[in-house]
């Protein structure tokens, strides 16, 4: 399609501005980036020529045993063009810059990946848990949080993988 | 046919005839005893006719409800639900008594007392019946209206006295809606006042023989409804104990028999605005022969209750800048031209009959 | 104290999470000058019941009802977006009549959604009988469900690779006499509670969002449709068998809170037109297709979304190969959507705070996840 190879060419070239990988899978173009050139990413891809990604469908936390990464879904409310961002980030000081001016949209998002992975967004108005109470501790959706309350722990086993 | 016409009458008078029986008891009828003992039965009839309104418009506005829905309303107690003003009764008076913490004892307790004596008060200048209103005073509307809007103040106090933010507002709102409605209110009454020249209850049905005013005076009734309905705070001008916004707003922290007493009030006022309805514009107890005139009054105010609860169950709520904006300038400019048409009216009446 | 007479006090007011208005368990917290709004803060998490991470020790199949529950006033679409996210992944092609029977019962509960929407705005602005005349309405589809699935809310009628069972004989004559009915019904709707000025007066030019904010606030469905953007996923990117039918998306462009309301009566018009052609076209055949017994995706990622009746819900799963999913995320519409309550609301009525917040249609199942 006419459209797909536009925005691969142009994916292409900004991969290759900011150090990325490109993937496709199941038809979607991903391309892989660390986080401090996040927001130069993003700005590119909101402004290609003929094939803008300009509308934020979905910004989510991924953990992935060594490392988190941070999955932006764009698309257009104009046209067929789809792209996947994501931000590769350490697991042991995940910061990455917000994205709350280039859509205001991602502000209640943002706030649901640091409640659920404790990734901190620079530059983000309101950083505060947004699902669980204030003083809540541990990040629940990382792959080492124990979801046994602390009595039952120590008398209970710990589930393994693949059961 | 003779016999016919004074069964008829003997009816028509009947408590006329019981009053004068009791008044022979005494040696003298017309003395002060004889005066005390027949107020403190017209006193104890008028309060017994507010109870039984209360409790009868409890269900009957359940019912109501059910019939604009397309469902049956209550029907579980006694035949076809009838009981049910009893068993909410019951209810609320085994309820617990809370008095939130820091609210003001006093006005708290006193707001449901003083809502509950306002329907008692207004209705005994309501006359039942040829020469059978309970107190027959030549201030009669004057008396209804300002009596009234005492509870405008009875709002504010259960407001205030709650120490509830939720009650404040919904105070603030009632004080605001009642006061501007009182003056549409008043001025669609003076219309009829210019035609009869008197105040005086009785004297205004008498003078509907012929014709009952709502012909007269078409838009003075339609201007009385909407503000008798706002000063009433039912539907659709209920945002003072909106649900949805502010939780019942000023009765928010009243429970059990205090709770009931506020809504009994509501229901006596709603009898008196419509006894007033019915007496003003209606014709009173006046009607054709064949029923007594006292049946004829409670028909006509049970036709106007049953259009005002219709309403409520119809229309959604309106806004409180929209209720403002019908009062001052809606209503008020039109209540003025009804006065200013039927001065008109009357002049060129004269002029025409002569003299 | 120094205190001008003429100086008034903010009025900070906690609506919820306990209120008979607040569509289920939401907190707002305003600040008020007199009645008029100067902030709104959402505060939400009330009924967060931990999906995602559930997912996560839960087989492929065994998450489908969780999802039910994500939006449960339309049940099925939730799990049909679960449910057609997996069959990506996996590649299975679902036979031909159970992707009319998906539409079918798809459309029922869009049918369903947009009846409880308008009823309980109604019933925000205490339109009493409005609200119990659309229940009424919507007791015929939930008996619809109840006849095929065996329960009226919460239906879980999707499963990988099909639907779980064939509606049984008395289902096509009562969703024929559905749909003779529904004109009818409409018309009494546009009567009772569109036509009448108070509701006008209340709904008319109050809240308005504009097109470049939705666009920017990642806003999605009828919120998005009623600012005057043409965008339905139906038809931007086909899922499922749309594209084999004929039906137009409803656009408005007043921005206002009676707009957002009443599209969703056009929507209720489309979803008939959809049902009607659907049932003249519906072929025989298998409802289910063959699948392994144990669901072993291969390892990848992917994104769907379907046009729930309240947004754009998208499930991105990215599994490892094994039997259970290493990342189950939903993208909740109304979620997203709310960010703009805060944003609208500004400078209305406390009243018109609870209109505007009716109008987004808040499901708070999704909301929280």
């Amino acid at each position: 399609m006419e459209n797909k190879e536009l925005l691969k060419q142009q994916v292409t070239e900004l991969a290759s501005r900011v150090n990325g990988e490109l993937e496709e899978s199941f038809g979607v173009l991903i391309l892989k980036v660390n986080a401090p050139y996040i927001i130069e990413t993003l700005t590119a891809a909101k402004k290609f020529a003929d094939v803008p990604c300009d509308f934020l469908h979905d910004l989510c936390g991924l953990d992935l045993g060594d490392h988190f990464e941070v999955v932006y879904q764009l698309s257009s409310l104009r046209g067929q063009q789809t792209l996947r961002v994501k931000a590769m980030l350490n697991r042991e000081d995940p910061v990455v810059d917000s994205v709350t001016r280039l859509w205001q949209g991602a502000n209640y998002l943002e706030r649901e990946a640091y409640d659920m992975f404790g990734i901190i967004f620079k530059g983000h108005p309101n950083l505060k848990r947004i699902y669980l109470w204030d003083d809540f501790e541990g990040y629940p959706l990382r792959k080492d949080y124990v979801t046994e309350p602390i009595e039952v722990r120590n008398i209970t086993r710990t589930r393994i993988e693949g059961e | 046919m003779e016999t016919l016409n004074n069964l008829l009458q003997t009816l028509n008078n009947l408590f006329l005839i019981i009053a004068e029986a009791i008044r022979g008891l005494f040696a003298d009828p017309h003395s002060v005893w004889a005066n005390l003992t027949m107020d403190v039965i017209n006193f104890i009839i008028v309060v017994v006719i507010v109870v039984l309104a209360a409790l009868i418009l409890i269900l009957l506005e359940r019912k109501i409800a059910g019939w604009t829905s397309q469902r049956t309303g209550p029907n579980r107690l006694g035949p076809r639900g009838w009981f049910q003003t009893i068993a909410d009764a019951l209810k609320l008076m085994g309820k617990e008594d809370v008095t939130p913490a820091g609210a003001d004892k006093l006005i708290f307790k006193i707001a449901p007392m003083i809502i509950f004596c306002l329907p008692m008060m207004t209705l005994g200048v309501i006359p039942f019946g040829k020469g059978m209103a309970p107190l027959n005073l030549d201030l009669g509307i004057f008396y209804f209206v300002a009596i009234s809007s005492i509870s405008t103040l009875a709002f504010l106090m259960a407001g205030w006295g709650s120490n509830n933010k939720y009650s404040l507002l919904g105070a603030m709102r009632a004080v605001a809606q009642m006061v501007s409605y009182e003056i549409p209110l008043l001025f669609s009454l003076l219309g009829v006042v210019m035609i009869t020249q008197s105040f005086n209850l009785g004297v205004i049905v008498e003078a509907q023989s012929r014709v009952p005013f709502i012909v007269l005076q078409p838009l003075a009734f339609v201007i009385f409804i909407i503000a008798g309905l706002a000063e009433l705070n039912r539907a659709p001008f209920d945002l003072v104990e909106a649900d949805q916004e502010v939780v019942a707003g000023p009765f928010t922290e009243y429970t059990g028999l205090r709770w009931g007493l506020f809504f009994l009030g509501e229901y006596g006022n709603m009898t008196a605005m419509a006894a007033l309805a019915a007496t003003v514009f209606l014709g009173g107890w006046q009607g054709p022969v064949f029923l007594p005139g006292y049946v004829w009054i409670f028909m006509k105010i049970g036709i106007v209750i049953f259009f005002m609860m219709w309403v409520r169950w119809t229309f959604p709520r309106i806004r409180i800048d929209h209720l403002m904006h019908l009062a001052w300038k809606v209503l008020l400019p039109l209540s003025i031209l009804n006065i200013f048409l039927t001065g008109l009216g009357i002049y060129i009446y004269r002029l025409v009959m002569g003299g | 104290m120094n205190m001008n007479i003429n100086d008034t006090e903010e009025l900070i007011l906690n609506m919820g999470p306990q209120h008979p208005s607040m569509h289920g368990l939401f907190r707002m917290v305003v600040h008020l000058q007199g009645e008029t709004v100067t902030k709104i803060e959402p505060k939400i998490g009330y009924l967060h019941r931990g999906m995602e991470k559930l997912a996560e020790s839960r087989t492929y199949a065994q998450f489908i009802p969780y999802t039910d529950r994500l939006d449960y006033l339309a049940s099925p679409h939730n799990n049909w977006a679960y449910v057609q996210t997996v069959e990506k992944l996996m590649g299975v092609v679902v036979p031909e009549r159970a992707e009319y029977l998906r539409v079918i019962f798809g459309e029922l509960s869009r049918i369903a959604s947009h009846i409880v929407m308008i009823a309980s705005t109604a019933l925000d602005m205490a339109g009493w009988s409005a609200w119990s005349y659309g229940f009424r309405d919507r007791e015929r589809i939930l008996d619809l469900y109840e006849m095929t699935a065996g329960s009226r809310l919460t239906v879980n009628i999707m499963r990988i690779g099909g639907i779980s069972a064939e509606p049984p004989e008395e289902f096509w004559p009562a969703l024929k006499a559905f749909l003779d009915d529904t004109p009818e019904m409409l018309e009494e709707y546009y009567g009772i509670f569109f036509g009448n000025e108070i509701t006008q007066g209340r709904l008319k030019n109050v809240g308005i969002l504009s097109k470049e904010l939705a666009e920017n606030l990642s806003i999605t469905g009828p919120v998005l449709r009623a600012s005057g953007v043409n965008y339905d996923v139906r038809k931007a990117e086909p899922y499922s068998i749309y594209d084999r039918f004929d039906f137009n998306v409803p656009v408005r462009t007043g921005c206002d809170s009676y707009d957002r309301t009443i599209i969703r009566m056009d929507e209720i018009v489309e979803s008939i037109k959809i049902i009607k052609q659907a049932v003249h076209d519906i072929p025989e055949g298998p409802i289910m297709a063959k699948v392994p017994k144990v669901i072993k995706p291969p390892a990848g990622e992917v994104y769907h979304r379907v046009e729930n009746p309240k947004g754009e819900l998208g499930f991105y799963i990215v599994s490892d190969g094994t039997t259970k999913p290493a990342r189950v995320r939903i993208r909740p519409a109304t979620f997203i959507n709310l960010q703009m309550l805060p944003i609208v609301a500004l400078g209305w009525k406390i009243q018109d705070v609870v209109a505007i917040f009716a109008t987004l249609d808040a499901v708070l199942g999704e909301v929280d996840k």
